[in-house]
């Protein structure tokens, strides 16, 4: 077996069948135009992209900014009750020292 | 029509005895003259966000404490030297009191603090509060509107970061 032989056999010129360049420009012309979509559908796409990344941002930020808010006010309810809780033990231990010295 | 109105009447002055008073808080001039200032203000809306952020475990105490409270309300200036607000103004405060306020407990004192307790009984219930302390070089006023306990509100101490130390007096016989 000779390799070269094989692929020069292989590999060798043929011409065409006769009207194949007719057949193919005929399939050319009777193919139908590749769709091309319409502009509208982008835009309406892109709207829809930047409505929801603008939608998410904003909710994001009333969340953080409902979270602060919470936070603050948790601060300021630990805050009010120590400063209620520190006068009220002071008034008691006021009243039980009294009572102590009454009863000594 | 005068059915309608009486029902109407009716139902507010019942309404009336439940709903606890907010005060007037407001003392000009006195923060200009303060070197440190605390001012809360928490409505009901703000007590129910807060709420939401104390953890069950940890601020259990303090959220059982504000559940069902209508505000708080804190004023709290400290000052740098003596004589730097009118002592009446615990009178002022105290004038706004209805008559279902009652002293609980009233401390005097020359060389400390003077603290004013302060309950608005609804027969046996206490629907608000007033704190006014009044010290040398420190004005305080607490008014809590709402059901509060008292002695629930002494015992959480141990609530704000600090260890709830009993006190060398509490441990005296």
């Amino acid at each position: 077996m000779n390799l070269e032989k094989d692929l020069a056999r292989a590999l060798r010129r043929e011409r065409p069948a006769p009207g194949f360049a007719g057949r193919v420009m005929q399939r050319i012309e009777t193919q139908p135009e590749p769709r091309v979509r319409p502009h509208w559908w982008r835009t309406i796409a892109a709207s829809l992209t930047l409505t929801a990344v603008l939608g998410g941002w904003a909710a994001h930020e009333v969340y953080e900014q409902r979270r602060l808010e919470g936070e603050r006010a948790r601060d300021q309810v630990v805050q009010a009750l120590r400063i209620a809780n520190e006068k009220v033990r002071y008034a008691q231990d006021e009243v039980r020292e009294i009572g102590s010295t009454h009863n000594e | 029509m005068r059915r309608i109105v009486l029902i109407t009447a009716l139902l507010i002055l019942a309404a009336l005895p439940a709903s606890a008073q907010r005060l007037n808080l407001d003392f000009p001039g006195l923060a200009e003259r303060a070197e440190e200032v605390v001012d809360i203000t928490l409505d009901a809306d703000m007590l129910r966000l807060a709420a939401k952020f104390l953890s069950d475990n940890d601020d259990k105490a303090i959220r059982d404490t504000v559940r069902g409270l209508q505000g708080i309300y804190v004023r709290s200036y400290q000052f740098g030297k003596d004589g730097e607000y009118d002592r009446r103004l615990v009178d002022r405060v105290r004038s706004q009191l209805g008559a279902s306020w009652k002293p609980i407990v009233t401390v005097r004192s020359k060389s400390k603090e003077n603290v004013n307790i302060l309950a608005d009984m609804r027969g046996e219930r206490i629907v608000g509060l007033v704190i006014i302390s009044a010290e040398p070089k420190e004005f305080t006023v607490v008014n809590i509107v709402g059901p509060i306990d008292l002695e629930q509100l002494s015992k959480l101490e141990g609530q704000f970061g600090i260890p709830n130390v009993t006190t060398e007096k509490e441990r005296r016989p």
